[in-house]
């Protein structure tokens, strides 16, 4: 038994969520101790998620690209991938980042120990090392454990052909046929990178919709695309076995209103959503109230039900997005350390990087049709945008939802290239409760794909100069 | 979403009220004009309302509960708001924890800042300082709260509990000198009480007195009044004084107006809404009649009638106390020849009446003297907003006005 170890706050898990919450308490004079069962910092954000999948992302965004160059009178030859190169690339990327966070934890005298953690009771820990277990006492404790991929029954798991987004961001070779199962963010990212690598990509999606719960007409210039670069896109579908063959390859079983098909296939991507790792955390030895579903219940303090233990990020519920957990974890701290801080926020941003990228912020059209939400709209085509049409980029959109009472803008959303960069523009606006007139009236720079933004707010308020729209002239 | 339903403002005096029913359970549906609450104060018994649409999730009142404004009542899960993200479970439970639990602010005292027009910095800055950004007015572009509305609401609650803190006086036995009993102020009594020393401090009080000839004014009131009893009217002097006074402050909109400090200018009301100070068991209330000038006599006596006995037994909607724009306080039926009333706040005026007597009056072209039935009455004003000569012509336009049985007309 190695020697005992006692912190003012404790926190596990060294995610985005984790560290920030980690650093913010230490800036505010706590004396911290920060496990991850990695032995690198940065959790799966870093490590496995956000930021190889963006540097494979970048890679196959420029090639795509470069085959747009064509049209406008500049040919490459065909492309050749050195995979070796390409992931030293990505790994170098991680492992700069991974040593500036630790640099980030040195200069804040936040102590690092690398472990699994579980629960003793309300107050200790104990962490399972390489060398054995660690007793860990302390009086607060901030659990930022996140989540995992889920899997689903009737697919081998732990077999090389079976990818997750884990595994397939290590990106060992490119398979001849990928399946992809499950149409969501991760699914659609990873397939459009293999796909670009040169991969034969299906897709298939259990409810009607690729990237189920985002506005249709945002989808939309995506699945286009989608269905250029994908082999085959199967939506209301469902895998329900994956038997392995002699050769490691997979014959998938695939179930629709049309029948049941069999197809083969080189390897498959299981993206069918995460689930959150309470269950490593031995939570019962704690008075913790852990929800059905595996979520941490919390209140606006980021408390549990247990007010010295904290939980913030992908444990606590969706969405399950690194931005989310920061924000949550530096309430955490805060709160821990005796600030009245709260997560008070109207909207969270998502993301998805796929070419076109979508990002959606605040209230959408779904959204709003469930909830009987009653909202106005003002939307502007790319095609109309001088920036757009120099880049190719005609199919983006930028839409704002406004309160038809006052007028403020309720959500955004947004398709195409850089979208993911421009939704932060509809963040800040519903933050400050700006309305259609304060966009249209603030100056954007032209020519840029971000005044698609202020024109979304002419479109409504009626202003617009870019377009001609009968109905709305005089206003 | 779940909304925080609290105490609104109550009305001019009524900072808090008994609850004396309350109207729906947890699981309850309700729309926005169901009564969730009944609440009784000295003043009157009112009815709260859910002002939403949804359904009870809890309840914070019993049936006894002493209620302040923006005290929180229930929380309602909204059916059709407009909110735009999942709330979290605010639920926090009070487990014995270890050391280094720090002490947060009581969220539901604070109220949600879901529909506050607030950047998140302000929403921050109210976390911080507890300070309910429902009850603030906004004085940014738009209504926007902004820190300077923080610090403003600061500076108010500073300077009205600087100035509401009395020097301490000593407790005195007054027993040593002979037999006491002891009566606990009601209610009604600790809140004017209150608002009289704020207004005695805050104004700087003037009070011109004068004398109305009511003579004939008296002619036509009995007139008046014997037409009124067939239809079950009782035909007072206050009618005629009330509509009186709407002709006059027409006439000299300064007296119908109220300061506003914080932007430096008068506010001149083009509405003519009286309050009428009443005289009840429990102490005195001043019910509102609004748009004085577009009644008849009847029609006021008539309102005056049914405001007074509702006072008397407490039914009064607290509506009903608000809004008023110049008040009157007769007492003419009991007696005194002359006294300075107390002006109503934000009134810059107040006219005090009393009691009528017939005097000797020299009538110069017939030579002689007459018996002349002369009412004296008082104005208490706000020297900040009129000064000596525009009172003294007030008072005497207002006699002018009382001699024109043409103006009761209608």
């Amino acid at each position: 038994m190695d020697e005992a170890k006692h912190a003012e706050i404790v926190v596990i898990g060294a995610g985005p969520g984790g560290y920030a919450a980690a650093f913010r308490a230490a800036d505010l004079g706590k004396q911290v101790l920060l496990i991850d069962r990695d032995p690198e910092l940065g959790g799966v954000c870093l490590n496995r998620g956000c930021i190889p999948s963006k540097a494979l992302l970048h890679i196959s965004k420029v090639m795509d690209e470069t085959s747009h160059l064509e049209k406008m009178g500049v040919t490459y030859g065909d492309p050749e991938i050195d995979l070796n190169v390409v992931q030293t690339h990505k790994n170098k990327i991680v492992s700069q980042l991974n040593s500036g966070i630790a640099q980030l934890a040195k200069a804040r005298k936040v102590e690092t120990l690398q472990g699994l953690a579980s629960f003793v009771s309300n107050t200790e820990l104990k962490v399972k090392t390489g060398t054995g277990d660690i007793p860990i006492t302390f009086n607060q404790c901030i659990i930022a454990a996140g989540s995992t991929s889920a899997m689903i029954p009737g697919i081998p798991s732990e077999h090389p052909s079976v990818l997750t987004s884990r595994t397939a961001l290590d990106l060992e070779d490119v398979p001849e046929r990928l399946l992809v199962i499950g149409g969501g963010v991760i699914g659609l990212e990873i397939g459009q990178v293999y796909a670009t690598f040169g991969s034969s990509v299906s897709v298939v999606e259990f409810l009607p919709n690729l990237l189920p719960g985002t506005d249709p007409d945002l989808v939309k210039p995506l699945q286009r695309k989608l269905k250029k670069q994908f082999e085959l896109i199967l939506v209301s579908s469902k895998v329900t076995k994956a038997e392995l063959r002699g050769d490691e390859t997979l014959t998938v079983t695939i179930k629709n209103d049309n029948g049941t098909t069999k197809e083969i296939f080189n390897k498959i991507l299981v993206s069918v959503g995460r689930k959150p790792n309470t269950g490593l955390l031995n939570i019962e030895a704690t008075d913790v109230k852990v929800k059905k579903d595996g979520f941490i219940d919390v209140d606006v303090y980021q408390r549990t039900s247990i007010k010295n233990i904290f939980a913030i990020g992908d444990i606590v519920g969706q969405p399950m997005l690194a931005h989310k957990a920061t924000h949550e974890g530096k309430v955490a701290a805060e709160v821990a350390s005796g600030h009245p801080a709260a997560f008070d926020v109207r909207a969270i941003p998502s993301v998805v990087y796929t070419d076109p990228e979508i990002a959606w912020a605040g209230l959408t059209e779904i959204n709003a049709e469930e909830n009987n939400i009653s909202y106005e709209k003002g939307e502007f085509s790319w095609s109309a945008s001088g920036k757009a049409t120099v880049m190719g980029a005609n199919q983006g959109k930028t839409k704002i939802l406004f309160d038809p009472e006052t007028k403020q803008v309720l959500g955004v959303g947004i398709v195409g290239y850089g979208a993911g960069d421009m939704i932060s523009e509809g963040m800040l606006a519903i933050e400050m409760g700006a309305d259609a007139e304060d966009i249209s009236l603030t100056v954007h720079p032209h020519p840029t794909l971000g005044e698609t933004f202020s024109a979304a707010a002419d479109m409504f308020t009626g202003t617009i100069t870019d377009l001609y729209i009968p109905s709305k002239k005089g206003k | 979403m779940v909304k925080d339903i609290i105490l609104p403002d109550l009305g001019e005096g009524i900072e808090g009220a008994e609850v004396s029913e309350v109207s729906v359970e947890t699981g309850d549906t309700v729309n926005p004009e169901d009564t969730i609450l009944v609440l009784e104060s000295d003043k009157a018994s009112m009815e709260i309302p859910a002002e939403v649409n949804g359904t009870v999730k809890e309840i914070s009142v019993e049936p006894g509960d002493e209620l302040k404004t923006g005290q929180l009542i229930m929380k309602i899960e909204i059916v059709d708001g407009s909110n735009k993200k999942e709330e979290p479970d605010k639920r926090i439970t009070e487990e014995n924890s270890p050391a280094d639990t720090p002490q947060l602010p009581i969220l539901e005292k604070m109220g949600s800042t879901d529909h506050v027009f607030a950047s998140p910095g302000v929403r921050r800055l109210a976390r911080e300082l507890e300070i309910n950004l429902q009850i603030i007015r906004g004085t940014g572009l738009k209504g926007r709260i902004t820190k300077n509305d923080l610090h403003g609401y600061i500076k108010l609650q500073m300077a009205m509990s600087a100035g509401s803190i009395l020097p301490p006086q000593p407790v005195i036995d007054f027993s040593q000198w002979g037999d006491v009993e002891l009566q606990k102020l009601t209610k009604i009594k600790r809140i004017t009480g209150e608002r009289l020393q704020q207004a005695w401090q805050l104004i700087p009080h003037v009070t011109q007195f004068d004398e109305a000839d009511i003579t004939d004014l008296d002619v036509l009131r009995k007139k008046m009044k014997t037409a009124g009893t067939k239809k079950g009217i009782k035909v007072t002097f206050l009618p005629f004084l009330m509509k009186a006074l709407s002709i006059l402050l027409k006439e000299m909109p300064e007296f119908n107006s109220s300061l506003d400090h914080a932007n430096q200018n008068l506010v001149i009301k083009n509405y003519y809404h009286l309050g009428i100070a009443v005289d009840t068991s429990s102490g005195l209330t001043v019910p509102v009649v609004r748009d004085v000038d577009k009644k008849s006599i009847y029609e006021l006596s008539e309102e005056l009638m049914d405001l007074s006995i509702r006072a008397r037994n407490k039914k009064l909607n607290p509506d009903e106390l608000k809004g008023g724009t110049f008040t009157i306080s007769s007492l003419g039926g009991i007696g005194g020849t002359g006294f300075s009333p107390i002006v109503n706040p934000p009134e810059v005026g107040i006219m005090g009446v009393s009691r009528s007597v017939w005097k000797n009056a020299y009538d110069k072209e017939a030579g002689e003297f007459v018996a002349r039935y002369k009412m004296p009455f008082s104005l208490s004003y706000d020297h900040r907003v009129i000064d000596g000569a525009a009172a003294a012509t007030f008072t005497a336009r207002f006699s002018e006005i009382l001699l024109d049985m043409s103006n009761f007309k209608n």
